[in-house]
């Protein structure tokens, strides 16, 4: 009877999880992700249909291959996202495929942590490391899986590693989301139902706040919208404390003060409000709690007058803004951003720009923020197996909403802190970098030090590498078959990365990686599982050992070639396969659709087969409408409806500056700094400052700054520039390596992970990026 | 021509100057050899030349070399060619010196052309007619053959008549082949301070100031500045050839500052200022080789020889400026104005400086030049002989 | 016999430096100082923060002009530098002696010393790379994401790039040196 009930609960609690080849990438589900290895391609003189892995946006690509060696990438115009197109950085792929520096066979630390003295062995001797050490930590935690973390960046394989957590059975994922867009995906999801897709080919007025789309390349927004600017169609307001590039191609640039755009929203709201410019049918239709929400702003008196005095736009121009935007709607959208770690309003931030847009009625309509199709993709559940010793997230109290993806940096402090319940003793670290991209690399290096086992799948030297106890070398994208994607949209396509080159020395993709080192620890874990799970002692009793292991076997996911479980991911559209093998892109009626309507422009959908309107006006929330107020929030602490508090207003002392970070078109985050072809573009990093304020101090360009919060500093030479104010200081992120074995990175610029501070915001734990205070000292 | 034992060749007298000449001969050609093997072993990197500054130093001493060359041979022809009696006895020595100077501006620009026996090919292979470079380079070809045979005629095997036939020719194509050099520049539509008519009359006008400093220097030192009577008489008739000549060019200088300025045009009228201001116009080319030795001549109504020679030393450092600044000052402005990168300054004025191997390349070619004057010093006869 | 040249819509341009990484790809370029035969012209942004004349932040993508009056081809001593098929200005290596009276008199900066081959380089409309190979764009156009370039036969009336000529006002670099360029800046 006992085993029958703990048996039951041991189904129940199994986590549904889906191995199929691919996945499908929504619109809305930024956050998702995909599973596994990889068949070989001959190397005679060809033609390989790819895609891009330079950052996030997965451009179909075209790789010429001579003599086995990659000679160009050319952009692939079949697909949809990326409108045949390669950026500065995809075409600078082949640079990271012969990078001299990368990682080239597994590694194990041979020396203090982080002296960087590293000795190659074996992969086989490498898993039989990773085996010892975890059984060993496992064994000391009685079976406490959550001991052990796994953290991941973005990636077409991303799926793959995190098949290997789920099969693993720890609590702990973290991943980008909590240092990058979670904000902004659940203030528009929990509001509109969706993050969605700005129709930027369609929309006439556009606010981009703090979205620099000219240089951090978003697909097919950036391709789409600066076609159509500087007075050809589309009217585009920039909100950004610094002239970007963006700001360049719009109509007005309004230099905000930092942090305060939840004010500016606010006022924007109030205008549209009082001066009933709304879309009124629209409101009055489909949205929920307008009035308490109408109510709430006007009697906050959020009016322009009193958003100028925080944000430091005119009042007129706040107006203006509100009431061209209502006169342009639905065809307007508040551009939703991407990275929204900004400040600790940020989550209202978001709600109150998902509302204002809203307002205008510019929600799954042409023109405005569609949420699309999209191709589903034949997934079959696997059922991993839940280990009753697994104890839960360590940081899920230290935010409102703690998702799958975790809040990084609560964690880490944590752990660091001693405020775990339980010790933290291991990380699986799959291509992410958190020495650069979460904030006070020392913490970082500190917790990364204090963890018994870290074992980093890179490609790169990266800091975190050389802070890692075991070095796993993956190949490159150019090297690998990697999951098919679906990737849903107005014009939603399939597309899948097919390997180009076998890989360079010991590299492996990680699905073949996953294979070998789950055969090695799947059954000497069991062991453990066996020694201290009481359910699985049962279950044995009764089903016997062979039966129950199938369950508990780490090996399934990984069975499988990769390019078989592409096949398989696209079984239900005829052909596809094939097609997908050849041209790398599939969606249903290409042949007939796709056509090129002259050298540069090609159509994928016909208009009328194009998704714009999809939800029939039934939004994906709570209530099927516009959520103005999400009173459930409110029980964690979370306003029901955004609200501006004075404690957003930071001060900065004279003298002083607040720091921003950001992107740049000719680099990814961490990942590029190394890169020969972008370095050969541009050298380093620089620290815009304002001219007048540089000139007062006697600084000129080029001049070495020495940055300091009250965190870290680091060193950096100057820009003086009139594109930013006198209290901000930017540069751009991901330079300034500290590893030494990153022959070009190295030292190369300012490292802003040494110098921002680690806070974060109430909702979800996020990073506030935008939260310090530094101050500068010629050296 | 007199037979020469070795010992004989390096046998001189051990005067202090000689000594600082000998010693300086022997540094520059050093020098010389260790650019060139720099040159040969890394290429074009051991110069400072850019995309945005192609042509250095080396550009600069070849034109200053092959300007002394032409010059030498005009000032020659006033004698020989247009039979003026006094300036007969010069004509030896400068076509020597035209010989040396302009084998010397070849050696510096062989070492700065990236393919000289390439050039030797497709310069007759596939001829550039529309090119100032092309009709430069074989004219000057020409001319060194043209004042050899009249070097020829003139100290080995004398004809007087050969020697005449070859000199005017060597006169004539010399002249062609320099105005062609400032074609170089005068040809360059995208530089608006060089393009237009005035270089390649300005070479010719500038060549002959410069044959007259040398002129001077080689008399000044073959005589040790104690002039036998008829020297003197052709000296101070030079000198005063060498006053007018200047005012002339300084005139002219003042007109093309001021055409190039008038107006502001925009790229220029900014060239030109920016040139103007610079310590190696108003010193260099103006102070040092104009106003110097102009003012010399002026006060003692052109009597004051030894002062003269002085002078010429002053104005070939000026002639020296005048070459660089030639090239440097064309170069200035920047094709492109915008900056190719966010972390930039835009680009101004065209920074050149040129490196060691320049230098010494550059420089070494003197060596080379009064190495060649000793050894022809030595071997030829290269006063006036009475062979009338 | 076809006359290539090249429209720009330029306003289009963010300044992403794609073409330029392509370009180095497609034809080998050396990623050296002064190595580039494509570039983008930054104009800085004027007046004081926060009142910044957004006008005045411009782009401007260049390369060789192929310029049907090209001063780099009058002043080659040895017709290193020729017009080719399609009336492309070309350099060829084997008669180059590298004078670089080229460089001097190209009026856009065009032109650079390959370290490689130690002669002067420049853009091809890569007529070597892809257009001899069949393909019909070059790599700098092909990886726009904003699609700035349009590439195609002058001669042909009805080329896309004849017809975008017709219609829209352009302007061109330094024409009053009578080089007559063929990249077409459309306003
Ligand atoms: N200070 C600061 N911090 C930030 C940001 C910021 O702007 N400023 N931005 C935030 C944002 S929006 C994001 S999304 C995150 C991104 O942070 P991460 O997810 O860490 O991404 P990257 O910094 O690009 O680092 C990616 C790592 O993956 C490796 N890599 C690249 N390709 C492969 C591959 O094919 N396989 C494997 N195994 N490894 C590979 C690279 O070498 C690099 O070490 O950073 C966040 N953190
Ligand atoms: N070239 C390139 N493209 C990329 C990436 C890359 O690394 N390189 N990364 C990809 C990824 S992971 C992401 S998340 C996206 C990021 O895309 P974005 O979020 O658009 O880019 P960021 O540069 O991170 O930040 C945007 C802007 O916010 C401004 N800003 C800072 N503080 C404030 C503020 O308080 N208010 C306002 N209104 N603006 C502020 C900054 O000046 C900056 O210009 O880009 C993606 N695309
Ligand atoms: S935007 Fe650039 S780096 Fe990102 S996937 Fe596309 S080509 Fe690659
Ligand atoms: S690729 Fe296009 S948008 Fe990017 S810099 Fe070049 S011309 Fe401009
Ligand atoms: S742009 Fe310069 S290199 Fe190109 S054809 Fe014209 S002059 Fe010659
Ligand atoms: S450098 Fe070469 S291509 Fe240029 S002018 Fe001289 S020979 Fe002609
Ligand atoms: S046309 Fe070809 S060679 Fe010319 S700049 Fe573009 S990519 Fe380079
Ligand atoms: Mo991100």
């Amino acid at each position: 009877m006992k085993v029958e009930i703990s048996r039951r609960r041991f189904l129940q609690g199994s986590v549904a999880m889906s191995i199929a080849g691919g996945v499908s990438m929504s619109s809305s589900s930024m956050m998702a992700s995909a599973a596994t290895p990889a068949k070989k391609v001959g190397n005679e003189d060809k033609k390989i249909a790819t895609l891009c892995e330079m950052c996030v946006n997965k451009c179909a690509a075209i790789a010429h291959v001579r003599n086995g060696v990659v000679e160009k990438l050319d952009p692939n115009p079949l697909f949809p996202k990326s409108r045949n197109m390669l950026c500065a950085r995809g075409n600078s792929g082949i640079q990271a495929l012969y990078d001299p520096d990368r990682l080239k066979y597994p590694l194990i630390r041979d020396g203090e942590k982080g002296s960087g003295k590293f000795k190659r062995v074996s992969w086989d001797e490498a898993y039989a490391y990773i085996n010892e050490k975890l059984t060993k930590i496992l064994e000391e935690e009685k079976d406490n899986r959550s001991t052990v973390a796994f953290c991941a960046g973005e990636g077409m394989a991303e799926h793959t590693f995190k098949s290997f957590f789920t099969m693993f059975g720890s609590s702990h994922f973290l991943n980008h989301a909590s240092l990058c867009l979670a904000t902004t995906v659940s203030g528009y999801s929990l509001t509109i139902g969706g993050y969605g897709q700005a129709d930027l080919d369609n929309a006439k007025y556009v606010i981009m706040a703090g979205a620099n789309r000219a240089e951090a390349i978003v697909t097919p927004d950036t391709m789409d919208f600066f076609k159509r600017t500087t007075g050809r169609g589309a009217k585009l307001i920039t909100v950004d404390p610094r002239f970007t590039n963006t700001a360049a191609k719009s109509d007005k640039w309004l230099a905000i003060n930092v942090g305060t755009d939840l004010a500016f929203v606010l006022a924007l709201t109030y205008v549209a409000i009082k001066e009933e410019r709304y879309n009124k049918a629209f409101v009055e239709n489909y949205f929920n709690g307008f009035e308490e929400y109408k109510n709430h702003i006007l009697n906050n008196n959020y009016t322009p007058e009193w958003a100028e005095k925080i944000t430091g736009i005119k009042a007129k121009d706040i107006y203006q803004v509100s009431r061209d935007f209502m006169a342009n709607a639905p065809q307007a959208i508040y551009y939703q951003g991407r990275r929204t770690t900004w400040s600790k309003n940020d989550f209202q931030l978001r709600r109150a720009q998902a509302i204002f847009s809203a307002l205008g009625g510019g929600v799954d309509v042409k023109g405005g923020i569609c949420f699309g199709k999209s191709l589903p993709l034949v997934e079959h559940d696997a059922v991993a197996p839940m280990y009753a010793q697994a104890k839960s997230r360590i940081e899920q109290n230290e935010a409102a909403v703690v998702g799958g993806s975790g809040s990084w940096v609560a964690f880490r402090n944590m752990v660091l802190e001693n405020r775990s319940p339980y010790p933290i003793r291991a990380l699986f670290n799959y291509k992410h970098n958190p020495m650069q991209n979460m904030p006070n690399n020392a913490k970082t290096a500190e917790f990364l030090k204090k963890l018994d086992l870290v074992v980093t799948i890179d490609t790169m030297p990266s800091d975190t590498v050389m802070l890692s106890d075991v070095i796993l070398p993956e190949c490159t994208y150019l090297e690998r078959t990697d999951p098919v994607v679906s990737y849903g949209g107005i014009e939603p396509s399939i597309a899948q990365r097919n390997k180009v080159v076998d890989p360079m020395f010991e590299s492996k993709p990680v699905m073949e990686i996953m294979r070998g080192l789950s055969a090695v620890l799947s059954k000497p874990l069991f062991e453990i599982t066996k020694k201290y799970d009481e359910d699985v002692q049962s279950a044995i009793e009764e089903d016997g050992e062979e039966k129950v292991y199938a369950d508990f076997d780490l090996t399934k996911p990984f069975e499988h070639d990769q390019a078989e479980l592409n096949v398989h991911a696209v079984e239900k559209y005829e052909g596809a396969a094939d097609i997908l093998k050849e041209k790398g892109v599939f969606y249903p009626n290409m042949n007939e659709y796709f056509k090129k309507i002259s050298v540069n422009e090609y159509e994928y959908y016909p208009e009328a087969k194009r998704a714009y309107s999809v939800k029939n006006n039934k939004f994906a929330t709570p209530s099927g409408k516009i959520e103005c107020s999400v009173p459930a929030l409110a029980k964690k602490g979370i306003d029901a409806m955004p609200v501006w508090k004075s404690e957003y207003e930071m001060a900065i002392p004279s003298g002083k500056f607040r720091f921003i970070t950001g992107r740049h078109a000719q680099f990814t985050q961490s990942g590029t700094a190394n890169n020969r072809m972008l370095l050969n573009l541009v050298p380093q990093n620089y620290a815009w400052i304002n001219k007048r304020v540089a000139e007062k101090l006697g600084i000129k360009f080029g001049d070495k700054l020495e940055v300091s919060s009250k965190i870290g500093k680091t060193t950096i030479k100057a820009y003086p520039t009139e594109k930013i104010g006198p209290d901000t200081l930017f540069f751009v992120h991901g330079f300034g390596v500290y590893s030494t074995a990153l022959s070009l990175g190295y030292n190369n610029g300012g490292n802003d992970a040494a110098i921002i501070e680690d806070g974060i915001e109430p909702m979800h734990g996020s990073t506030c990026l935008h939260d310090t205070i530094v101050e500068i000292r010629k050296v | 021509m007199q037979t020469l034992s070795l010992k004989k060749l390096f046998y001189f007298e051990k005067t202090p100057l000689n000594v600082v000449m000998a010693v300086t001969t022997v540094a520059l050609l050093a020098a010389f050899m260790a650019g060139a093997v720099a040159y040969i072993l890394h290429g074009h990197h051991v110069y400072n030349v850019t995309r945005q500054h192609p042509w250095g130093l080396l550009i600069a001493m070849y034109v200053f070399f092959v300007v002394s060359s032409t010059g030498l041979c005009i000032i020659s022809s006033i004698g020989h060619v247009f039979g003026i009696p006094e300036f007969q006895q010069i004509g030896k020595r400068a076509i020597a010196g035209a010989i040396i100077t302009i084998s010397s501006g070849f050696a510096v620009i062989g070492l700065e052309i990236g393919h000289p026996m390439t050039m030797l090919i497709y310069n007759v292979l596939t001829p550039g007619l529309t090119s100032a470079i092309w009709w430069m380079g074989t004219l000057y070809g020409l001319y060194l053959t043209f004042i050899c045979l009249e070097f020829f005629f003139l100290a080995i095997k004398v004809n007087h008549t050969f020697s005449k036939i070859f000199g005017i020719c060597g006169l004539l194509v010399g002249l062609a082949a320099h105005s062609n050099l400032g074609a170089v520049f005068g040809f360059l539509v995208s530089r608006p301070s060089a393009n237009g008519v005035f270089y390649p009359v300005y070479f010719i006008l500038s060549a002959m100031i410069t044959g007259c400093y040398l002129i001077f220097l080689m008399y000044g030192f073959r005589y040790k500045m104690n002039f036998p009577e008829k020297i003197s008489v052709m000296l101070v008739k030079l000198s005063k050839i060498l006053g007018m000549l200047l005012a002339v060019l300084i005139f002219f200088e003042a007109w093309k500052i001021i055409t190039a300025l008038y107006g502001d045009m925009p790229e220029r009228a900014e060239t030109i200022l920016h040139a103007v201001k610079h310590p190696n116009f108003w010193f260099g080319e103006l102070i040092l080789g104009m106003l110097i030795p102009f003012m010399i001549i002026l006060l003692s109504n052109a009597k004051a020889i030894k002062a003269t020679v002085y002078a010429s030393i002053s104005g070939m450092v000026g002639i020296f400026f005048m070459r660089y600044d030639l090239v440097h000052d064309t170069l200035l402005y920047p094709m492109t104005t915008l900056k190719r990168s966010e972390y930039q300054v835009a680009p101004t004025f065209v920074e050149y400086f040129p490196s060691a191997a320049e230098f010494a390349i550059g420089f070494g070619g003197i060596g080379l030049a009064l190495f060649l004057y000793y050894v022809a010093d030595k071997v030829f006869n290269l006063d006036e002989t009475n062979q009338h | 016999m076809a006359r290539y040249g090249m429209a720009l819509n330029y306003k289009n341009c963010i300044n992403c430096r794609a073409c330029e990484s392509a370009c180095k790809e497609e034809n080998g370029v050396l990623l050296l100082p002064d190595h580039y035969r494509i570039w983008v012209g930054v104009k800085e942004a004027e007046g004081q923060f926060p009142n910044i004349s957004i006008a005045s932040q411009t782009y401007h993508p260049s390369q060789c002009q192929h310029c049907d009056n090209a001063p780099c081809q009058q002043v080659c001593p040895t017709n290193a530098t020729y017009y080719g098929e399609g009336g492309m200005v070309m350099v060829d290596p084997t008669k180059c002696i590298l004078c670089t009276y080229c460089i001097n008199a190209c009026p856009y900066d065009a032109r650079y010393v390959d370290n490689r081959t130690n002669t002067v380089d420049k853009c091809t409309f890569c007529s070597d790379t892809r257009l001899a190979a069949g393909e019909t764009t070059t790599a700098c156009q092909a990886t726009c994401p904003t699609k700035v370039r349009v590439f195609g036969d002058l001669d042909d009336p009805n080329s896309e790039i004849s017809l975008l000529l017709a219609n829209k006002e352009y302007r061109q670099v330094k024409e009053h040196l009578g080089t007559k360029p063929k990249l077409f800046y459309i306003l």
